[in-house]
This record gives C-alpha cells, structure tokens and sequence, in this order.
C-alpha cells in the first residue's frame, strides 16, 4: 500500500515574546542546526541519502516513560534524538509538523529476549553413532561442547527485515539478541530494529553473557543429565578462577578466557520453569552471581521463594491454550494441575508484582509477535498496573543491560525509539499505527487519509437514487451501509490513495449478486466505473447529501474482571492451600511399635508436640493435645525409603562418564512430584534419593522427609550426612545399551575394579597437592575439581557410600578396594546376592538395602533369594528393605512383611527393616526410626497391624505435621472433583466463545525412575 | 570316612538337582479332615472333610454335619487347624515364555510383526524353567501364557504350573487370542510420537483390526475350504464361541471401542487391563464383559485420581455388578498374586470374594470351572494347604499343594540356595 504523509511545512516567524520564551526554556540554542557531517566507514552505491529534518509531534498524549504521561504534548525529534519532549513549545523554524491530537506516543518495546538477527543454529548431529566422548570443536576451546562462552553474538549480528519488520509492528524498537545454544551460550547484543546499514542498529555489541541447563548442539555425551549440567557451570566457575589465578600459565583455554572476561557483564539464565529458575539461582549464588533470569510463566507457583531467592526475571507473555474438554472422556486425561495452570497463567505478572519481583516481558515463546500485546493486554486485565506493564516491557528490559539512560523513555539525547497508537494502548480496539526506530517511520497503519464520511445518494446502472451511509470510527477505518427500497445491506468500504471501493451483495430478484465499484473524489463526491451483479461494466457515480450522523455504539459489554481459583502447594491435585504446621497430639490406646528395648507397648499412648515425640506410655494426659482414640489400631515410626528415584525432575542419571561424583541428585528435587503424596499415604515419611546406576562411582544422594507442598530445599533432611551412589555389574557395564555403547570404560567387571583404584589414586594425589601448595609468586595455584573433591571427602569419611550391587564377586572387590585404601562402604542396596558373604559384610561392617523378592530381571540377578533379607540379618547385618519404585514404596510394611514369610524374621524386626534399620544406614537413627521420646514426632498410624496386607493408613505425620490423612484426603477428592468441573465449564465456555488457540487434551506420562534403567540419554 | 563322604553326597545331592521333578499321579484313595475349607465361590466349611480319588474331589463336605465314611479311603490325614483353598489361577501372565527379561535369548513372548493370530504360545512354554516352581510354592497352580506384543500378539493356553513337557502341562489349549487395543489417548511423554502421528496410527491401526477381522469373519463363514490362510484359520473359532478374545486396554474410551468391535463380529470379549473399568460398569454388565485386572500394586494413571484407586478397583467392579479376575502380570512377579489380590481385601472386599477372584472367576473366564477354580466334588483335585491366610505375606505358607490329584514338589531353586547357605554359616533353617 502506497503512502503519503501529510506534513504542514510552517516557516513562522517567531515574535518577541515566544522568543524570550523559548530562551529562557533553553530550548532554542539547541534547535540552532549544528553543522556537523555524520560520517560512516562504509560507502554508498549511488547518492547518500542522509536526512536531518527536525520533526514536531504535537497535541499527543505522551508517555514520555512508562509512568509520566504529558497531555498535549510535543515531541520534538532530530537525527534519531529526542530533543525535546514535554508541554507545548514553540516550534522550531522548518521543521515537520504532525498534529496527534488524539494520539499516543510511548517509548517503544525492547524484548530482551529474542534470536533476531541470529544465524540458523547448526543442525544436530547422528545421536546414533554411539557415544562422543570429547570435544570436537577445533581450536584452544573448553574440553566440553556445550560450553562456548567465547562466542559473542555482535560478530554474527546482521538485520532480518522480515523479522524486523515484524517486531515494529508490535511495538518494539531494541531488542536483546542472542544464541540458544549450549550451556554457557557467549554474549548477547543489544540492537535496534531498524533498516540497514547494519553499522547503525547494535547499540551495546556485549550486553550480556547467556546460560542455560541446556547442550544444545553438543553431540558430546557429557552431561546426559540436569545435575551434569549444574556440575559442569559449577566447575566452570572455579576453572576461569583458576585460569585467572595463574592457569592460563599451564593451558591456553579460550572458552576460560571469555568466561572471564564476560563476567562484568548482565549474567543471563534461560530456564524452562519455576524450579529450573531456583536451581539457576542456587548455581549463580555460590559464586555471588545473581542471574537475570528468563523465565517459563509458572513462577506464581513459587513466589515466595523466589522472591527469597533475589533474581530478576524476564518473563514469556506465552499462556496456555484452552484445551477441548467439552467431551468428559478427553476432559479426564486433563489434570488439574493443567487446568489451574491455564487459569493462573495470565495472571503470573500481576502475582509476581505483589510479591515484589522484578521484571521485564519478552515476546519470545509467542508464535507470532503480533501476539504480544493482546497478551500484555491480557495480563493487566489480570490485575498487573498498566504503568508496570509498560515499565516492563520498556524501562526494566533497558535497565538490566545498561541502556536505561539512552533508550526506553523519551526524554532530550534519548534514542527517539517510540510507538504512536490511536488511543490507550491497554485499550482492545487501539492499534499501533507507526513505529519510529532512531527517528526513521515505520507506517503500519496509514492515519493520514481525507475524512470522506457521509450520505451520499448514489446512482449506478440499475440502482438509482439509493442512499449510501460511510460511517466509521476513524476516518482510515471504514464501513458502509446501502439502502434499497426498505433493505439495509452491509458495503465493505475501502479508501486509500485517493481511490474509493465499494463491494456489496443485493439480495433483491432484480439486483441480487455483488457489485463492486471503485472510483476517485470529485467536488460533490465520487464517480467511477464498476460491475454490476451480472458483471456488467457500469459507470457509477455519488453524491454528498449530507455528515454522517451515525453514532458509533460505544462498547458497553462489561470486561468481567477475570477470578481464579486459589493456589496451592504444590499447584495441583492435592495441594495444601496453607502450609500445615505442627500440632500437638496424643494418641490414645494405641498399640504402639517402638523399635525401642519397650518393644510392641499395646494400649499404650503417644504425646507429640513442637515436631517431637514428647511421651511414649500408658494413661497419658496432655493439655490442648487433639486426642486420637487408637483402640484398635497401630502407631509406627514413618516409614524410610532408603532407595528412591521419586521428587526428582528430569534425569536421575549422569551416564556419560565412569565417575561423575561431582553431580548432586539434591540439585533436582521435584517438590510437585504427585509420588510425594501418594507415599505419605502409604506411611512413608522420608526417602534416600539416589542418583542412578550407570556408572561406577555416581552422584551425591539427596536425603528427603516427604514435607509435601514445601519447596525442594525445604524437603532436604537438615543435618543429614553426605551420601553417594556407586554403582556395580551390568548397568555400569552398559550390558544392556546395544551394540552402540562398547566403548565407554569399563565394560567389564575386571574394568570397574580399575576404575575405582583409578579415581581413588587421582584423589589421594589430589589431595596431596591442595595440602602441600604454598602460594607464591609465579607458582600456579592447584585447580578445584569437584569430582576429586566429592572423592576426597569419601577417603575422609565425610561421604558414605550407598552401592548398587548384586553379584558377589564384584562385592567382595569392592569391600577389598575400600579396606585398600582405608575407608569403609556403607551400605550395599539391591545387594541380591549379599547372602552368599554375608560374613564379609559383617566383618567389614557394611549394611544391607534389598529387595524382599525381586529378580528374574537379568543375568545377575539370577541367583536372587526372597531369603536374602534373612540371611543377611542374622548375619548380624543391619538390613532395610527398600523400593527403588514409587509404586512399591507406597506399602513397603507389605514388602517388610515378606520377610516373615520367607525366613521366619520375627515381625517386630521385620518392621525395623523399612523403618529402624534404614535410618541407621544413613545415620540419622538419632533423629527418626522409632518412637522415642525427643526423636522428631514421625509417624504413622495403621487400622490394623502394619504388616498385614490388609491394613491401610489412616493419618501420617512428619516433625509433627499432618501430611496426609485419610479424612483430609477425601475432603480433598470432593475439592478436587469440584474444582476441575468448575475450571472445565470455563474452559468449555472459552472454547464456545471462540478466538483463542485451542489444542486436543494429552495425557502427561512423567517418568517414574529406576536405578536399573538402562538410561543412555 | 567313607561314610563320612557318603553323608555329604547325600545331603548335597538335592542341591545338585536344583529342578523339581514333575510329580507321578497318585491312585491311592485320600481323606483330608478338619481344615477350614475355603471353597472358591464364596462358601467355607470350617471343619471340612475332603475325599479324593482317581484325581479328583470325591467328597467335599462339612464334617460336623455330616458322617464321614474313612473306610472308603486309603489315607486319612487329620489336617485340623490348617486352611484349604482351590489352586490359584494365573490370568495373563508369560511364564515359561521369558526366563530372564535382560537376556534375549530366554525371551519367547513377542512375535516380530503386527497380527500373529495363529501364533500359539503353548509350544513355547518351557516345562523347565527355574521360575515356575517359585511361583507355586506361593500357591499359583495354573497360569495363562499369554504371548505378547502388535495388535495380536497370537493365542494363549492354559497350563498346570508341574509337567514334564508342554503336551504334559497343558490344561486348555489355544483358547484365546489376544488384541491390544490401538492406544486411543494422545500421549505426551518422553517416548511418545509427535501427536498428529498417535492420531493417524491409532487411525491406521484400528482399520487394520477391523479388516482383519471382517476377511475371517468371511472366511470362517465360507462352505467348503477357502484357500488357507494361518491367520483367518485361527481365528475361526471367535466366529463360533470356542475362542475368546482377550481384548488389552485400559482406557475409556479403548473400552468402549473394543465392546462395541466385539459386540458388531459377535465374539466373546474378556477385558484385560481395564484402569478405567470402573467408568464403565453399566456398559461392561449390559454387554456380559468380564474383566481381568492386572492386580492392585499399581500407581493411579492419573495425578487427581483417588490414591488409592488401584486397591480400590476390584471392589468398584462389584459394586458395578461386573465379574472380574485379579491377576499379576509377568513372570517371577506372578507369586505375589496372592498379595495383589489380599490388598484388594483391605479396601472392600472380602477374602473368599479375593479367592473367588483368583480361583473360580478365572476359571470361568479361561473356560476351564467345569474341571478346577473350587474345591467342588467332581472337579479336579486341586488345592493349597496353608498353615494360615494365604493372602496376607505374613501367613502364607503353603504346606502341600495337589495339582490334578498329584502331590507338587514345593521345592524351588531358591529354596536351596537358602538351605546351601544357611548350612555355610551354620544357621538352623527355621
């Protein structure tokens, strides 16, 4: 569409007094043209085409940032500058005048968050080829693919005017680009979005330096896992320190380098949702870095802690398509976690404001950018301040990277980067209509047109005399009506350059059929040719008879302030709506399961209060205890998993190299995992997560008391020992990988033992050389390597070691190379074939987690004996019976039971074996395990003997808390049943109404770990 | 010293021969007084007497109501105070079809290719495998092997869990053909296919189903011999109720479609799986749809649905008025069946509703209650001695076990490892 902009070219002549004025304002010393070439180091084909008219904006409503708006304003712009913006002045001498009156002007949008201008990523290599072990890029680069801090995004920086053009159109002038792609992902630039020459558009060349959890393109296998991705930032930290300390005398390493060097710049962290968010700020606050952090649009879930945590984020204005659940059987697959999600998600600024947290909007996510400010709109009709949706889609994104004094206002020297629309921009029916990038227009929508609304009586062909109404909100916004005899038919009217279209449909015998007609003004009104409905060629011509008096219906349909259901911990099924606390309660005539020298004390009572157990007897009384009648029923110790891969996000295998004890299963705690409730309501009170077994020596255990709705530090055990995961036979050996995974060592049992007395002997070395380093001048200070470290801590007993086991041999092996190198094992899990040394265990004093009865599985697990769990206990082993299955471990007492059956373990014992014995293996015996008096009040009451398959859990309670309990849980289902039907009326309704995205339901499978899966990738 | 080493011989020797040795039919005439007689339908007797002869029930009676005449048998064993229950039978399990899941070559429950209708799993049950007698010592004396994978995976039989060989095992051959029902949910995990290709293939994978079984619909009704298809052979007798069809899904509305498709070609449907079962008890009654349940010990399928769910399940079925079995996929897993089934006492049912469960139920749906699935005169002489309840793992134990009127060997190759290492460190065996 071809375009004219109709500018006045006033030359005035100032009076005297406007003069004074303007002096004293100290305006007009500064309008004075200062000759100055503006020069460029590249040339031009053809004749330059610089300009340096000055433009005046006036009787706008300006906003000359995202809190002050100036009535009748004037804007004031000269070579891509404001130089003026403010009340009414006097206009300079031949500048180019616009009248807005009407209009808005705001500074225009900066997306901190966006690929433009960025090159295609690099297509992702044969992932099945078996595993890549190092790097394949060439040069003096990191050791690991995924690390490319040197990468610096201004280098490859050039305009893409489709994308360009798009983001004008939505409102935006600067843009923060970047490269997605690996974990430590190089520099971003900030840039702005206008046409050529690119010399012109990049503002600041490195605004920041980018991260993720993410490898992108690296075919490397290191890391396979979430926790390798921690470990391997964490490590890179401690590199580039080490390189700057002195390293870079031992090694050139570029990528330490730029590490460095990127380091005083906005550290930038993508995550993929509000528990990534806390882990990326967990990972920069050990090394002071706090991260502005991309967020994922779930963040209202963990306000609190967030909030706690300190970051400033940049968040998607991406929510969630409705989704068609008008058919109930798609409807069930749709959790309620999905459906509150939907609900809350617009609502995700609003709630971060209340809670006091920074942050700016991206459009990134959308799949199209027009899409960002319906969703911006959307948001403040969700309760966030219009000024503060304005703040963060133009002063916060300009602040994080250091351009707020240049950009994202529209005050005199500032970038003259602004927006002008046809009214409030929150308002539905507004619509930016250009958008001026460093003083150059970009027209979207064409304003500058003759007003030609009216009556006109128009005579065409057949039709003659008929009344013509062209009515419209605004003049370059059109429509029609036309009437014939008493009919009233809608005309799609269209004028632009000078050239009026009409298109109609007649409905009467004679007329019926479409007529379209163009034609241009004439001084009555308009005349031209046209079709007829029998595609006639007809001259047609109108005459103005009279204004248009239309009134435009204002729209009156009331915007229903939206409303949500309330937030739970965790947001879902189940959730709490308050956090619960500790109460005071005495159980009364209860057989109590002490696991103490009492034994099993029927009719007794139970006091606990403040989170302890505070009296174990008989005839107890306490005041304001809620009181229990337990006649009938059983009160135990909570149950410990002391083997589980539950409340872990992602992956709970780093598989890609032999030892990799520097990855930390506490680092991915999953706090919304459903498994969490469905174990309280199986008894189980607290859980050993356990990194998986893929490898000899594995990660660092997590160990966990299952306070569901609490946030994933809150579910860690304080005071609880260090524990790591190793790992022996198949699954270390890849047995089961295919004929791929043949290369990785070990891959065979004789490999393990070396690998062992391999890390082991680097770890003593190590060790030796922190203690013996004395700093001096040109001396090169000893690198921290967490992997050495963890190992360090185990020969000092620091760490315990839990060990997946199950062939004698390799358990003997592994028992000797501890003894060699003078520190124990502490448990061996699985351990199937304990039975057959048994005697060895004990001497060597390493405890037992089995599995009552599995096996069958594979090879090694062959010679597996349900009896094995006896055996090994009256071998004077401690033996705990443990899941490494979020089913199973919701009845436990079940498989606890199995050792009755099978080797006649007596009952109280056999409880001790998912209770008692696994808190000794972790060592925390002093704290949980039984019902003593001081030990924290966790415990669960049974309908029946705990052992039975019959009995159920009627209430279980952590540090005194009730977690679970049967009336709460059915008051629960009653909530949960109310509030889906409530949210899928909605949603239904949303559908019915039409315009919004809408997706077909899936059904969610999350991945329930094992430590036996075969996990490549 | 001579003796000496005798002694060691001897006592090593069951060690040695670690595999139980099918057990030869007993002719003599046996009366077993007193025990509390857990008949299988419902019914118990608490001081029962029960006869057997030529293999089979005799006498099943109440010995406080009823003289019992010793004279007409050659044994009377006074088992007062112990429990009888029927032989437990195993629904949809790969016994003998798979030894150790990690190793390949022991693996013989998956077919390559779609629709293996004629394949038949009875050949390939492996008399010899360790597995079996750990299985049952638990209780289990009969088991469906079930092959498994495609859409049909092929026909199932019915075996005795003590035989010298598959011809000598099988109790019913071929009776079933197994369908997994296309997955009619689109999935959204780590492993699943983009969504429009779950929908096409689901699309694709229905029509084949649908095609296949309308060409031996045809076929089966065809006057004279057609040109011989394996396929549409086996599958003749669906058409004329000698074969059931176990249909495997779990999913509403997989449900609803697998009825209705069985409901259109006239055939005996069995529904295996079912999760969502309890969504469609009106439907399942009205269409004389049985259920087997693949046990309790499992994870609800969905975050919001009741905890217990899984536990709750077998008593939502009746309360929904539908016949149901419990059983315990796999293969080492099938001995905790009568765990899978006790759990589901403790959220509703009763324990001779649990027996009736794994018992007559599963007879009935296996087409074998005229010969076994209760302690009924006239039946197969099939039953558990247990010194307690055999549902709950605290007092399982089961003292002797008949199977068609032969006395088992309860023996097992775990069994000996623990007396070979209870012997090691000098423990006496309980």
């Amino acid at each position: 569409m071809g375009f004219t902009l109709k500018f006045n070219i006033i030359a005035v002549q100032p009076t005297i007094s406007m003069k004074i004025n303007a002096i004293i304002l100290g305006i007009f010393v500064s309008l004075i043209p200062i000759v100055s070439v503006s020069q460029t180091t590249f040339p031009v084909n053809g004749i330059p085409d610089k300009r340096s008219s000055v433009y005046v904006f006036t009787n706008a409503t300006l906003h000359s940032d995202y809190q002050t708006v100036v009535e009748n304003a004037m804007l004031i712009i000269k070579n891509g500058k404001v130089e003026y913006a403010g009340a009414a002045i006097e206009i300079p001498k031949n500048a180019i005048v616009r009248n807005l009156a009407g209009q808005h002007i705001y500074p225009s949008f900066i997306d901190p968050y966006t690929e433009y201008g960025m090159p295609e990523s690099g297509p992702k290599g044969d992932k099945n080829k078996g595993p890549q072990i190092t790097s394949k890029t060439r040069g003096a680069y990191s050791w690991n693919e995924a690390l490319k801090p040197e990468f610096e995004a201004h280098t490859v920086f050039d305009i893409n005017s489709e994308k360009a053009n798009e983001f004008r159109k939505a409102g935006f002038g600067t843009v923060l680009s970047l490269r997605r792609d690996g974990i430590a992902r190089g520099t971003a630039t900030m840039v702005m979005l206008g046409e050529g020459p690119v010399h012109e558009q990049v503002i600041t060349e490195r605004a920041a330096a980018c991260y993720s959890f993410d490898k992108g393109s690296s075919q490397q296998e290191y890391p396979t896992s979430e926790m390798g991705a921690i470990a391997l930032l964490r490590q890179s930290f401690l590199d580039a320190d080490w390189y700057q300390a002195g390293g870079n005398k031992a090694e050139t390493n570029f990528s330490l380098e730029a590490w460095n060097k990127n380091k005083s710049l906005p550290q930038l962290f993508e995550t993929n949702d509000k528990l990534q968010a806390l882990r990326a700020s967990k990972t920069g606050s050990e090394f002071k870095v706090n991260y502005i952090i991309k967020g994922s649009g779930d963040e209202y879930q963990r306000a609190a802690d967030l909030k706690a945590a300190g970051n400033k984020f940049i968040l998607p204005l991406k929510f969630p398509a409705s989704l068609n659940v008008s058919d109930p059987y798609d409807a069930i697959n749709v959790s309620l976690e999905e459906l509150k999600h939907w609900e809350m998600a617009p609502a995700n600024p609003s709630l971060l404001y209340k809670e006091g947290i920074e942050f700016a909007f991206t459009s990134y996510g959308l799949k199209e950018v027009s899409e960002f400010l319906p969703q911006l709109r959307k948001a403040v009709l969700y309760g966030l301040p219009k000024d503060i949706a304005l703040k963060a889609c133009t002063y916060t994104p300009a602040s994080y990277f250091g351009v707020a004094t240049t950009t994202a206002a529209l005050k005199k020297g500032y970038a003259a980067n602004f927006i002008i629309t046809n009214g409030d921009i929150f308002k539905s029916s507004v619509i930016i209509t250009e958008n001026w990038v460093a003083g150059k227009p970009y027209i979207i929508k064409n304003t500058q047109v003759a007003d030609i609304r009216g009556i006109y009586k128009i005579n065409a062909g057949k039709l003659a005399g008929n009344i013509l109404t062209i009515t419209g909100g605004q003049p370059y916004d059109l429509k029609g009506t036309l009437k014939e005899d008493t009919n009233s038919t809608k005309v799609s009217v269209s004028y632009s350059e000078n050239i009026l279209q009409l298109r109609f449909e007649l409905r009467t015998a004679a007329n019926k059929g479409v007529w379209s007609l163009s034609g241009y003004a004439t001084a009555k009104g308009f005349k031209g040719t046209g079709l007829n409905n029998e595609s006639a060629s007809i001259a047609w011509d109108a005459t103005r008879t009279g204004a248009d008096t239309t009134t435009i219906p204002v729209d009156t349909a009331k915007i229903e302030t939206p409303e949500w259901g309330q937030l739970t911990y965790p947001n879902k099924a189940y959730g709490f709506k308050q956090f619960p606390v500790a109460e005071t309660v005495l159980f009364k005539n209860v057989t109590i399961w002490t696991n103490e020298t009492e034994g099993i004390i029927t009719h007794g009572d139970v006091l606990i209060s403040e989170g302890k157990i505070q009296q174990v007897g008989k005839n107890l009384a306490a005041r304001n205890a809620k009181i229990v009648d337990g006649t009938g029923k059983h009160l135990t110790a909570g149950i410990i998993d002391e083997h589980s891969h539950i409340a872990v996000s992602n992956n709970v295998n780093e598989c890609s190299h032999a030892v990799t004890s520097e990855v930390r299963i506490g680092d991915l705690l999953d706090c919304d995992d459903i498994n969490i409730y469905r174990q309280l309501s199986g008894g189980v009170t607290m859980a050993q997560l356990l990194h998986g077994s893929c490898n000899p020596i594995g990660g660092q255990s997590a160990i966990i008391k299952l306070r569901w709705g609490q946030s994933p530090e809150n579910l860690k055990m304080k005071g609880a020992p260090g524990f790591i995961k190793f790992a022996l036979g198949e699954n270390v050996k890849q047995s089961n990988w295919g004929d791929d995974f043949r290369i990785r060592y070990p891959q065979t049992r004789m490999g393990v033992e070396q690998v062992y007395i391999d890390a082991f002997t680097r770890a003593k070395e190590y060790e030796a050389s922190l203690k013996s380093y004395q700093p001096k001048a040109g001396t090169i200070p000893p690198r921290i390597d967490l992997r050495l470290e963890t190992l360090v801590e185990i020969m000092n007993k620091k760490r315990n070691i839990t060990c997946h086991s199950y062939q004698q041999g390799e358990i003997t092996m592994l028992m000797r190379v501890a003894d060699s190198l003078g520190f124990k094992i502490n448990t061996f899990t699985h351990i199937l074939e304990g039975y057959k040394v048994a005697d060895k265990m004990k001497a060597h004093g390493v405890g037992a987690s089995s599995f009552s009865d599995w096996w069958g599985y594979k090879y090694e697990v062959i010679e597996a004996i349900p009896y094995n769990g006896a055996i090994l206990h009256q071998s004077g082993v401690t033996v705990a019976y443990n899941s490494d299955d979020a089913e199973m471990a919701r009845r436990l007492n079940q498989e606890a039971a199995k050792a009755v059956k099978y080797g006649n373990v007596s009952e109280e014992e056999a409880l001790k074996f998912v209770t008692l014995n696994p808190a000794k293996l972790l060592h925390i015996d002093d704290k949980v395990g039984s019902i003593k008096v001081g030990k924290d009040a966790d415990v669960v009451l049974w309908n029946d003997h705990p052992l039975s398959v019959y009995a159920k859990v009627l209430a279980t309670y952590i540090d005194g808390i009730c977690y679970y309990s049967v009336e709460r849980d059915a008051q629960l289902q009653k909530e949960i049943a109310a509030e889906r039907a409530r949210i899928i009326k909605k949603m239904t309704d949303e559908v019915a109404k039409g315009g919004g995205e809408v997706k077909q339901p899936s059904f969610r499978i999350n991945k329930l770990h094992h430590c036996m899966d075969d996990e490549a990738h | 010293m001579k003796k000496y080493i005798i002694a060691i011989l001897t006592l090593s020797l069951p060690l040695i021969a670690s595999a139980q040795k099918p057990s030869h039919q007993n002719n003599k005439r046996i009366l077993y007084m007193g025990a509390t007689a857990h008949i299988g339908n419902g019914e118990t007797i608490a001081n029962s007497a029960i006869g057997i002869e030529n293999g089979k029930f005799k006498l099943i009676a109440n010995a406080t109501l009823i003289r019992i005449d010793r004279s007409a048998y050659d044994t009377v064993i006074d088992i007062s105070g112990k429990h009888v229950y029927p032989g437990l039978i195993a629904l949809n399990t790969s016994i003998g079809l798979n030894e150790i899941e990690a190793v390949r070559a022991t693996n013989d429950y998956n077919e390559t290719g779609n629709l293996n209708p004629s394949v038949r799993s009875v050949i390939a049950y492996n008399t010899d495998s360790k597995v079996t007698p750990t299985v049952r010592s638990n209780g289990i004396l009969y088991a469906q092997v079930v092959p498994q994978g495609g859409l049909i995976s092929g026909q199932s039989s019915v075996v005795s869990l003590d035989g010298w060989n598959y011809e000598d095992a099988v109790y019913k051959a071929d009776g079933a053909i197994h369908l997994n029902w296309p997955s009619m949910r689109i999935y959204k995990a780590w492993w699943a296919e983009p969504e429009e290709k779950q929908v096409q293939h689901t699309g694709e994978s229905i029509q084949r189903i649908h095609h296949l079984f309308a060409d031996a619909k045809a076929y089966a009704s065809q006057s004279g011999q057609p040109e011989k298809n394996l396929h549409l052979e086996s599958m003749r007798g669906l058409f004329n109720g000698t074969k059931k069809l176990f249909v495997h899904c779990d999913y509403i509305k997989e449900i609803i479609a697998a009825v209705a498709f069985c409901k259109e070609n006239g055939i005996k449907m069995v529904l295996v799986g079912g999760t969502d079962a309890w969504m469609a008890t009106e439907l399942l009654k009205a269409n004389d749809v049985p259920v087997v349940l693949m046990g309790t010990h499992n994870l609800p399928s969905r975050d919001d649905e009741d905890v217990d769910m899984p536990y709750k399940l077998p008593f939502l079925l009746k309360q929904g008025g539908i016949k149901f079995a419990i059983a315990a996929g796999g293969f080492w897993q099938v001995r905790n069946l009568p765990f899978q089934a006790g759990t589901g006492a403790g959220y509703g049912l009763t324990k001779e509703e649990i027996l009736t469960a794994t018992t007559l139920t599963a007879a009935e749906i296996l087409d074998i209650d005229k010969t076994t699935g209760t302690l009924q005169e006239g039946k197969d002489a099939s039953m558990l001695i247990s010194s307690g309840d055999i549902f709950d793992m605290k007092s399982n134990s089961i003292e002797k076990a008949i199977l068609n009127g032969r006395e088992i060997d309860l023996d097992n190759v775990q069994n000996q490892l623990y007396n070979k290492f209870m012997d090691k460190y000098g423990f006496d065996r309980p």
